[in-house]
């Protein structure tokens, strides 16, 4: 929920969509208000841009409903102008230059030809692309393309922004202007929806954060608060080993790892893992096991993802 | 919204320099070779390459070989003997043969024109030009020949045969029993395939452009356009405005080359040709916009797109002409557009015409149009994004 954020503009209530025998999305609830970012996580298929496609109206549900700002987009065409979205491939013409993309998309998009040229300046002012307004986008390089991806999704000012994987692939300045415009659209009251594998995005954007499964949203909350209710404590813990052995297998069940990899990966969650991680290697060394690595992290996305869909004994299966 | 479609397909063609040549380049080509073939071919006019053996080597084979020389303007030439001539032949170095073997005045049949199988019309050719080169050329050895044929029937005076066959050459040949002239106006053939040439390229040129609605599934921007305030419809009818004009374009390019090298009467019938091009390019658009909606991948309509386009071509008249098509296929080739283009243009440019087969025409091309645009929104709006 959208907690003490008000007035939701995106909001999916028990909201169903089936492909065949595979349900694609299942009776999803999710609440995404004005000014918050919404981080949504998931594996591969899980469900993610199913769902942003469901956001937006372009996917009709089986059952449930989906509302931006009170108004189905699916049926109502004016408040499709108030949504944008940034698709994880970059949604542009390629023979276009960015300036005249940004001028196509702001026409369709409904914007009044007399305010069209200052819309489009803004959006490329925002996203830092003004520099290569007239260059046609299939002679850019990716990080410039992404920066004018995004452009095209704002360049309306909507109330609702999807954005899917908007930092897939770029160099630490890019993602950093991306950055600062997503915290500026919020301070702007934009509703944004923003799937991302990124934990860096999801740790200094996401007010709130949800992960999907197999088409079902298993846990939402702030991002802190779950990785403590899914972590308290405990660090990741990996082993490699340099071949698969018999003799290190009771051991490393024993504190709570689980294998990979035939056997050779060997990864948990441990409280007080730098104390778990020598006692292990003694133990291994005292049986003759090799190790190749062995390695303490903090729990990342793909830890709480499979904490959150049951595989690493989280609530996902409840 | 519309224009802003237009536009940006209009950039996307204006930037593409191969697809420039491809719309506006080939399709004149291609016409001018059409015309060259077919135009000459009806006019009786092909330029063959032919050789001669000459075993006589008489006074009345060497006229004969001079007139025929000079019939087809130097393109006869002597072969020194008949493995020689039939080498030539078989090599593609002549397109027929000609064999002198026995006197023009008292061999039943002294010429033998030797054709190969594959070029049988040049045969025809030589063959009819040996004739003419005789009948009008030679005509003191057409009476000799006759003569000779006649003399024990007529029981001629010694005197009598002997004053007709010591006739000397340059007697003035007899005015001609039958004289030709043709009406005016422009080749049918070439109108025909003006008109069958551009629907031919328009339905390629179409299928380019809206592929485009393929490429933008592709890159998502289906699901940014998805949003755009008007929906699906005035995307697809922006789409269908631009691959009409550019049709248009298309067609008007090859008609003036048309008009230009051969005197296709354009500028007389320009409004008639005008709606003609409009309706043409029309359907051409519906059809190449049902198609691209119904393909996936690009991989999937090329192929597809080129075989249907390919077939209807066959069907429509585009390769042939569709009179030496049997009947049934005749009356299957109303189901196509190209017979309903290629009937209107013929009509508004050589008969000079609008009549009510042009107005079917139309409305038949109307309705190709309408349907294929109203397809494509259907199969647009149904599919999974």
């Amino acid at each position: 929920m959208a907690g003490e954020q008000s007035e939701v503009v995106l909001q999916l209530a028990k909201a169903v969509r089936r492909y065949g025998n595979r349900t694609a999305l299942d009776q999803v609830d999710l609440e995404v208000a004005k000014g918050e970012v919404y981080a949504l996580i998931g594996r591969n298929g899980a469900g993610k841009s199913t769902l942003a496609k469901a956001a937006i109206g372009a996917l009709a549900l089986d059952s449930g409903s989906v509302l931006v700002s009170g108004v189905d987009p699916g049926r109502d065409r004016d408040v499709r102008r108030e949504i944008g979205i940034a698709p994880q491939e970059i949604a542009l013409y390629p023979h276009l230059t960015v300036a005249e993309n940004l001028d196509a998309f702001a026409a369709l998009a409904g914007v009044p030809r007399a305010e069209r040229a200052s819309a489009v300046a803004r959006a490329m002012n925002e996203t830092a692309c003004a520099q290569r307004a007239g260059e046609r986008l299939d002679q850019l390089s990716g990080g410039w393309r992404r920066r004018a991806n995004v452009a095209a999704a704002i360049v309306h000012r909507p109330r609702l922004l999807v954005l899917d994987e908007p930092t897939e692939g770029l160099d630490t300045e890019t993602r950093l202007i991306l950055h600062h415009l997503i915290a500026r659209l919020r301070a702007d009251r934009t509703a944004v929806l923003l799937i991302s594998h990124n934990a860096e995005d999801i740790a200094v954007l996401a007010d709130r954060l949800g992960v999907i499964d197999a088409g079902r949203l298993r846990v939402e909350g702030r991002p802190g608060e779950l990785m403590a209710r899914a972590f308290g404590g405990r660090t990741e813990l990996i082993v490699q080993l340099s071949a698969a052995s018999s003799s290190a297998e009771p051991i490393l069940t024993a504190r709570g790892l689980s294998p990979s990899d035939r056997g050779l990966c060997w990864s948990g969650m441990v409280v007080d893992a730098l104390a778990q991680a020598q006692e292990i290697e003694t133990a291994l060394r005292s049986v003759d096991v090799k190790l190749r690595e062995l390695a303490v992290h903090p729990p990342g996305l793909d830890a709480l993802i499979g904490w959150a869909t049951g595989s690493a004994g989280g609530p996902g299966k409840a | 919204m519309m224009l802003v479609m237009l536009r940006v397909m209009a950039l996307g063609l204006w930037r593409d320099r191969a697809g420039l040549v491809l719309v506006f380049v080939l399709p004149p080509l291609v016409f001018i070779v059409f015309a060259s073939v077919f135009g000459a071919g009806a006019s009786g006019t092909l330029d063959i390459r032919a050789q001669v053996v000459d075993q006589t080597n008489s006074a009345d084979s060497n006229w004969l070989i001079h007139s025929l020389q000079q019939r087809l303007a130097g393109r006869l030439t002597w072969s020194p003997d008949i493995a020689a001539l039939e080498d030539a032949i078989e090599s593609g170095q002549a397109d027929a043969g000609l064999i002198l073997h026995g006197d023009l005045l008292e061999t039943p049949t002294p010429v033998t024109v030797l054709i190969h199988p594959g070029r049988r019309a040049a045969g025809e050719v030589l063959t009819a030009q040996v004739d003419a080169a005789v009948a009008q050329d030679l005509p003191e050895l057409m009476l000799r020949r006759e003569i000779a044929h006649l003399d024990p029937i007529l029981a001629l005076t010694p005197d009598q045969v002997r004053r007709a066959t010591t006739l000397p050459f340059g007697l003035a040949s007899s005015p001609p029993l039958v004289a030709q002239r043709t009406l005016p106006g422009s080749d049918p053939l070439l109108v025909y395939y003006a008109g069958a040439v551009s629907i031919l390229f328009l339905m390629f040129t179409a299928m380019q452009g809206a592929m485009s609605l393929i490429d933008e599934r592709r890159a998502g921007l289906r699901l940014r356009l998805g949003l755009s305030a008007g929906g699906i419809a005035p995307l697809l009818a922006g789409r269908m405005l631009w691959l009409t004009a550019l049709g248009v374009i298309q067609a008007l390019v090859l008609f003036l080359v048309a008009a230009a090298a051969y005197g296709v009467p354009l500028l007389a019938n320009l409004a008639a040709w005008l709606a003609t091009a409009v309706c043409a390019a029309a359907a051409a658009a519906g059809i190449a916009l049902a198609l691209a909606g119904s393909c996936n991948t690009r991989e999937q309509a090329q192929p597809v797109s080129t075989f249907i386009f390919l077939i209807l071509a066959a069907v429509g008249g585009s390769m042939a002409p569709r009179f030496l098509m049997p009947a049934a296929l005749q009356s299957l080739s109303w189901l196509t557009p190209h017979a309903w283009v290629i009937e209107a243009y013929q009509t508004v440019l050589w008969r000079g015409l609008v009549n009510t087969t042009v107005v079917q025409a139309w409305s038949v091309l109307a309705g190709f149009a309408a349907a294929g645009f109203l397809a494509a929104l259907w199969i647009e709006g149904r599919r999974r994004l």
